[in-house]
């Protein structure tokens, strides 16, 4: 059987469409069961990261309830994969274990066979509120209450207004033809950087950091009454519980479709290591429990790679459903995409560091930060010199070629605000408020998984994410202003949202890394 | 191959190629009469610094791969010899104290010809092995903090680095570094199973500190899984999708 995943808007996003009320009952069938049964929400939202603190804090889990045997708990729990060439594919299967899971359910309560996920698209013109059916507290028809309501869904201003401001996402990570990139301060490609198995690493792929992480926080946001608390979309470890988290994974499993259909992929990596995953080389797995009865299914990066085998379809691959938004336009690249395929090779991967700023940078509430990244002046006139010498060869558009890259680093990020979104722009002039030069804005970043990443016994010893953001056109623009030739990069950081005053968020390193040959 | 794997296998390289001369020096010295902490000739200052020294080199430097390469990529390109250096030497000297003080533990546990004192220090091994401290250090171990980039603040951000990573290592490792040196008979084949051990846990993601036993059983599956993904023949694998079904 075929199964299309349907856009969740397709007949306004509320009850009046089967699709969703379907997901509604079959979500209500796997909330009401034990923890303990491996086809439970919360047994599938714990495979993706738990923290028994706040799942406890939130009323998911008591002190009292049974959990699943220990050895259960090692195999499926705290599987997600981030910071990682496996982001896409692990998170392909999971979607597939939990879908058909919801189908049973959906089977069972007497609905159709051929049900599948609707996916979100909060590109699509009109369609970047959160979908209405999520946010109302009943079902209709006294139904009972809305299995796809949750109340830590505090939205990107923290008010519950649920929405995605699309001045904070964007699809430039469509624009990279490279599957896999490098963590040394490059381009981490369009699906991430070569690891083994990795529940949390650094830094993040291009289409997990926007507009994947963005997404997150912007839906989850924090609890006003504590901004500590984050949303549940906010956090890796609550982020399954919310039901609109599996219609955002949908919709990023569709933009992995649409690159790999587009006119600039290169294509999924070939590398075994990645076709044969992380079991092969001895570590975890990719397992999960498929229904009816949790049995284990393992899977790997190769099995997932061509959806066309697995038997899925989606109604619509272009990426913002119709065409841009203007303020999608506003952040998406100029350069023709087929002139790009057309002169397409791999990426040459001779990384330099061309700068860094000096002293760490703090921020909380709304006020912008500011630091001066100082450029090595040998390696800033070896970066211009090739921006130079590409433009030259092809013209303006070639700077969007893998020719010559220019990347900036935010290193160590430290804080436990996951629901934060920062914009960050370079050399806005002195006086002048960011917000009015959007211009000198290179991108915004979505603090996804902070609080677990800073945690002296998490993934990375406590030592924080790093986000790494392609600024290519901004510093060819400047150079060209000749604003370079004084080696020094005035880097502003604004907060979009609120960081609390007692647990600001840090940034270890500004830096600035060239990419090319 | 990935660009991530070859400049991972640029630093890897030269650590396994200094790890293999310790090695075979450690078996010419065999063939003198060392045995584990039993120095035929009584130990000096100079020998202790020297045998430790030398088991620094075969046993922690081919796991310095990770941390080397933060300190590489996160440098000017003019400054990385410079800052690894720096790096390198601070990560070695407190691990050749620390092998020092191991080396003369080792020999007094040795020397005493006590059954009872001997399973008291492999208790001692196992039970803190198992401990939460033990996963804390080596969680710890991942950590790769911000460096400076300039200036005299770069020299010494490399070489405290250094510092804090010996730090980590030395408290997941030091037990079990241990272990060889209390054995006087086949010696260096515990030692270099010792090293399988440590480099398996290595691979290890950090996971939440909790009392379990880490024995090697999960590394030689690692290793096992390595040197299988080393041997398998370069070329495109075939794409074989299985339906999503158990």
């Amino acid at each position: 059987m075929k199964y299309v995943r349907t856009n969740v808007y397709a007949k306004g996003g509320d009850f009046s469409d089967p699709t969703i009320l379907w997901y509604a009952r079959g979500v209500g069938v796997l909330k009401a069961r034990q923890i303990t049964d491996p086809t439970s929400w919360r047994f599938y939202a714990a495979i993706h990261g738990i923290d028994t603190p706040l799942w406890e804090q939130y009323g998911y889990l008591s002190p009292s309830d049974p959990l699943p045997p220990q050895a259960d708990i090692d195999l499926y729990w705290n599987q997600c994969q981030h910071g990682s060439w496996y982001f896409l594919p692990w998170h392909r299967g999971y979607l597939l274990a939990f879908e058909a899971a919801v189908r049973a359910a959906v089977v069972s309560l007497g609905g159709p066979e051929d049900w599948a996920l609707p996916y979100w698209n909060y590109f699509a013109p009109d369609e970047n509120a959160l979908p209405p059916a999520f946010g109302m507290p009943d079902l209709p028809d006294g139904e009972g209450p809305n299995p796809l309501y949750v109340a830590q869904r505090w939205g990107p201003t923290n008010s519950g207004k649920v929405y995605v401001p699309l001045s904070q996402v964007n699809l430039r990570a469509l624009t990279d033809p490279d599957f896999t990139g490098v963590a040394s301060g490059g381009s981490p490609g369009f699906g991430g950087v070569d690891t083994g198995f990795s529940h949390g690493g650094r830094p993040h792929g291009r289409l997990e950091h926007q507009p994947h992480d963005a997404v997150h926080v912007l839906v989850g946001g924090s609890d006003p009454a504590d901004p500590n608390l984050p949303g549940l979309m906010s956090d890796p470890d609550t982020a399954g519980l919310d039901p609109i988290f599996w219609l955002h994974h949908a919709n990023i499993d569709r933009l992995w479709e649409s690159w790999l259909q587009g006119p600039v992929s290169l294509g999924n990596p070939t590398d075994p290591k990645w076709v044969n995953g992380p079991a092969s080389v001895g570590q975890r797995p990719f397992v999960m429990p498929w229904p009816p009865t949790g049995t284990q299914w393992t899977y790997t990066p190769g099995d997932m790679a061509n959806l066309a085998d697995l038997d899925y379809v989606y109604d619509n691959l272009a990426p913002a459903g119709v065409s841009p938004t203007p303020a999608v336009a506003l952040e998406a690249p100029p350069a023709p995409v087929k002139k790009r395929a057309a002169a397409m090779a791999p990426t040459r991967h001779n990384v330099e560091m061309v700068g860094a700023s000096e002293q760490p940078v703090r921020i909380t509430g709304r006020d912008e930060a500011r630091t001066s990244v100082r450029l090595d002046a040998p390696m800033r006139r070896k970066m211009t010199a090739r921006l130079d010498s590409v433009a030259a060869e092809a013209g303006a558009a070639a700077l969007m070629s893998p020719g010559e890259r220019v990347f900036l680093n935010l290193e160590n990020v430290r804080g436990t605000s996951d629901g934060t979104v920062l914009e960050v722009y370079l050399n806005v002039p002195a006086g002048t408020n960011p917000a009015h030069r959007q211009d000198r804005r290179v991108g915004s970043v979505g603090l996804f998984g902070l609080r677990k990443a800073s945690a002296p016994d998490g993934e990375h010893g406590g030592e924080g994410l790093t986000f790494v953001l392609e600024i290519t056109e901004a510093i060819h623009a400047l150079h060209l202003e000749s604003a370079l030739a004084a080696n020094e990069l005035e880097v502003r950081i604004v907060p979009f949202n609120q960081v609390p005053e007692e647990s600001p968020v840090s940034i270890g390193r500004v830096s600035v890394f060239r990419h090319g040959r | 191959m990935t660009a991530a794997a070859r400049a991972r296998m640029r630093v890897r390289l030269p650590l396994l190629a200094v790890g293999a001369a310790a090695w075979l020096a450690l078996a010419v010295r065999l063939g003198e009469g060392m045995h584990g902490a039993v120095h035929p000739g009584g130990w000096s200052p100079t020998s202790l610094v020297a045998e430790a020294a030398l088991m620094f080199a075969a046993m922690m430097v081919p796991l310095m791969g990770a941390p080397v390469r933060h300190v590489r990529d996160r440098s000017f390109a003019a400054r990385r010899g410079r800052a690894v250096a720096l790096f390198a030497a601070g990560y070695a000297l407190p691990w050749i104290g620390a092998a020092v003080v191991l080396l003369a533990a080792a020999a007094w546990i040795v020397a005493v010809h006590s059954p009872v004192v001997l399973a008291l220090a492999f208790a001692a091994v196992a039970v803190f092995q198992s401990s939460p401290q033990k996963q804390h250090c080596l969680n710890r171990c991942h950590a790769h903090p911000a460096l400076a980039a300039f200036g005299a603040r770069a020299d010494l951000d490399a070489l405290r680095f250094g510092v804090s990573h010996a730090r980590w290592c030395i408290g997941s490792c030091f037990a079990l570094m241990l272990l060889p040196m209390l054995f006087t008979r086949g010696h260096l084949v515990v030692m270099a199973g010792v090293t399988l051990w440590l480099a398996g846990e290595r691979f290890e993601r950090p996971v939440p500190p909790r009392w379990r036993w880490r024995g090697p059983a999960r590394v030689v599956r690692i290793a096992l899984g390595q040197a299988r993904a080393w041997l398998r023949p370069p070329g495109k694998e075939v794409l074989v999708p299985r339906a999503p079904t158990p």
